[in-house]
């Protein structure tokens, strides 16, 4: 019996968090708030992204980094932490990687914050209320280059 | 409070419980209350620093708080854990932080705190010689007070 | 910031609680209201009577069913269902209704209550704090929570429900009214509203103070006095005697017309403004400080920086404008004008936008408006001036005393205050400056 997988769909398209050869993007996700980074990690996994790590503050966040690394394609930083906020941690991961692909995602979006981060390295800035659609389109764009 | 202060705070308390409970938000009338104050069961509060000094409170009681765990995390949460409480947290974060923002665009320089989370009963939280104005929120998880005491520096 | 979180008491050896516990050292008259039960100390208790046919008394609080004969002594009566918002059955006025008469202090006072039902001895250490979710009662008037053979109790304070501060709540201390067959006219209970002691011997003036204060919040006293002996005298010659009262807000409107200070609502005309200036001590500090309470639109507060600024164009300017009328003072900040209208001398200060005229940028830096209670606490710097027209006398007798004792504390020594046109500092400490219309006080050494 044909089952679907015989039959090739033309709606059917690829979890974005998959690269061309299957194998899946790996995320570090730094965040103090559990619930933030059980949010983010939902988001990803569900569209097939590996998320490799999790961290609780800036420091923790920048030794993971350097734990995993180069087994690492992107990071998805706060701002607000205790510790070493996430603009700090920012500037360290790209001074120990300058390649380093970075997110911000925090509730905080004042301009001068988000041109510091810009200019500091980040590849792209997402305000929260997170919302998924927005959420996967920034990554994926930022991984794409 | 400075009149300037007061929208951006009304205005985001209102647009980011709105976006995450998916859900029509009432504001009730604003009012002034002074120092020491009584609080619902559940508590998350956020600083202010920078040109100012204060904080954001935000309560509740405990079903409010665990029926917007609930609607944010999309599951039903039936005790106050770590998530529920890490939830809660987030909203006090976001709402405050949005505040932060219109006020920056503003012209007013404000920074934020981690926000901290307090749960019990017979609460009080003082402050010395500080007024704080009252926004009540009405969403259909119950009532949010939010409690804004700021002073500016001198 | 420190957060408590209440405590329960230790554990102590369970004979030495059992002790405790069955020590008796609190009695209360126990009575139901809307199906819930209450208690009341049994010291605050004076007797218990069944009573009906109380005398209605006009211009009284809607709880205030009205006065009744208690052996000759005329006392209030004040429904406590209504005053809690809570249903009651409404009976005939024939009918006899459930009285619980209470002294607090020297105040003697009935209450009408649904059911009385017997003395109940408890122990103290067994009542509870009280709890939100026990009442339909503000948490404030219930002193404690206590079970009782399978009932659950409220314990009303009654201290805080009729004591003399309250002026909200508090019951409208009865005169005799002018109709009632019996008694002469009773003093004037002590209350906080006017601080004159009623011997004036005047019914009618003392029936118009508290119809001002009902009506407009406005406190007879001290402060403007003055003002009010001379309106009444104005008032009363030309109305009927049978028409002094004031029935309605419109009449209270009508006789507080000629107290508002000149200029109000308005920019302040350049005669006010030099005359006021003139009157104000010169001010050394190259740092001034105001304090605005009672701001309203922002009028005043615009009108006073312009006249500092020309006075003292290199002083940095400092003035905290406060109102607790939200929608009055949102709008300051941003007053735009039309150029008809605005006197010359501030529109030199003002720029012209796409709405309109709006006071230049220095001149909205220097001011502050705050959304604010002036009866809270304020944490401002001491201050060179306080401008504070038409808000003292909106105010019980007792915050006015408040306020004008924080005026002294919040002035610089050689501080002055600007009250309204009809207003006065008290003489014993502070000086009058000026004349007229204008109302500056400057403080005694």
């Amino acid at each position: 019996m044909k089952t679907k997988e015989d039959f090739p769909s033309i709606n059917e398209r690829k979890p974005e968090g998959q690269r061309p050869d299957g194998t899946p993007f790996r995320v570090l996700v730094v965040d103090d708030s559990m619930f933030v980074a059980k949010q983010i990690t939902q988001i990803l996994t569900s569209e097939g992204y590996d998320v490799v790590g999790q961290a609780a503050d800036g420091l923790l966040g920048l030794e993971r980094y350097k734990e995993l690394y180069p087994n690492v394609d992107l990071v998805t930083m706060d701002i607000t932490m205790p510790n070493m906020d996430g603009i700090t941690a920012l500037q360290k991961i790209i001074e120990f990687d300058k390649n380093a692909r970075v997110i911000m995602i925090s509730a905080l979006g004042k301009q001068d914050l988000v041109k510091q981060a810009l200019l500091t390295g980040a590849k792209n800035y997402i305000v929260k209320p997170l919302d998924r659609k927005k959420v996967l389109e920034r990554i994926s764009h930022v991984l794409s280059k | 409070m400075r009149v300037e202060y007061i929208n951006p705070f009304v205005e985001s308390a209102f647009n980011v419980m709105r976006e995450v409970l998916q859900a029509d938000v009432k504001r009730g009338d604003l009012y002034l209350k002074s120092t020491s104050m009584p609080v619902m069961g559940v508590a998350a509060i956020v600083g202010l620093a920078g040109d100012v000094e204060g904080r954001v409170l935000f309560d509740m009681d405990k079903p409010t708080a665990l029926r917007i765990a609930s609607a944010m995390n999309g599951e039903e949460l039936t005790t106050m854990d770590d998530l529920a409480k890490a939830t809660i947290t987030e909203l006090a974060n976001m709402i405050t932080a949005q505040a932060v923002t219109k006020l920056h665009e503003l012209g007013f320089r404000f920074d934020l705190t981690p926000p901290a989370i307090f749960t019990g009963d017979n609460m009080e939280v003082s402050n010395q010689d500080v007024e704080a104005l009252i926004v009540p929120m009405e969403a259909p998880q119950g009532k949010v007070e939010i409690n804004v005491a700021i002073r500016e520096r001198a | 910031m420190s957060v408590q979180t209440a405590e329960r008491p230790e554990a102590e050896s369970t004979s030495a609680r059992k002790e405790r516990a069955e020590k008796i050292d609190f009695k209360m008259v126990t009575f139901s209201l809307a199906g819930k039960e209450y208690g009341i100390d049994i010291m605050n208790v004076k007797e218990i009577a069944s009573a009906g046919r109380f005398t209605y008394v006009p211009n009284a609080a809607p709880f205030v069913r009205g006065v009744y004969n208690l052996r000759g002594d005329i006392i209030s009566i004040i429904d406590l269902r209504t005053m809690f918002h809570l249903p009651a059955e409404r009976k005939s006025d024939d009918a006899l209704e459930s009285l619980l008469i209470l002294r607090v202090d020297d105040h003697v006072f009935g209450v009408i209550v649904d059911n009385i039902d017997k003395v109940v001895g408890v122990s103290s250490v067994a009542i509870q704090p009280p709890h939100p979710i026990f009442g339909d009662i503000n948490v404030k008037y219930i002193k404690g929570i206590i079970e009782n053979q399978g009932k659950l109790y409220i314990i009303l304070n009654v201290e805080k429900l009729f004591a003399p501060k309250k002026e909200a709540e508090a019951p409208v201390p009865v005169l005799a009214h002018a109709g009632m067959p019996t008694a002469a006219p009773a003093p004037l209970e002590n209350r906080d509203v006017t601080a004159i002691p009623v011997d004036s011997g005047d019914v009618n003036a003392d029936f118009i103070r508290e119809t001002l204060f009902a009506f407009k919040r406005f406190g007879v006293s001290a402060i403007n006095e003055r003002w009010f002996t001379e309106r009444y005298t104005e008032w009363s010659s030309s109305r009927k005697a049978t028409d002094i009262q004031l029935k309605e807000q419109t009449e209270a409107d009508q006789f507080l017309e000629t107290f508002y200070s000149a200029c109000t609502g308005t920019l302040w005309t350049e005669e006010y403004a030099d005359a006021v200036m003139s009157a104000l001590p010169r001010i050394e500090s190259r740092s001034i400080n105001v304090w605005n309470p009672g701001c309203g639109k922002g009028y005043e507060t615009y009108s006073l920086a312009c006249a500092l600024r020309r006075a003292y164009p290199d002083a940095r300017i400092k003035i905290w404008a406060n109102d607790s009328d939200l929608l009055a003072i949102s709008m300051a900040p941003n007053m735009v004008f039309t150029a008809e209208g605005v006197p010359e001398m501030y529109l030199e200060l003002m720029v012209k936008g796409k709405n309109g005229w709006t006071f230049q940028q220095t001149i909205r830096d220097s001011i502050f408006f705050e959304f604010h209670d002036v009866l809270n606490s304020n944490p401002i710097p001491p201050v060179d001036l306080i401008l504070c027209r038409d808000t003292v006398s909106f105010l019980s007798a007792a915050d006015q005393r408040k306020l004008v004792a924080d005026f002294a504390e919040k002035t610089k020594h050689d501080g002055a205050v600007i009250l309204g046109s009809n207003e006065r500092m008290p003489e014993d400490s502070w000086n009058r400056s000026g004349g007229g219309a204008t109302s500056v006080f400057v403080k005694k050494a």
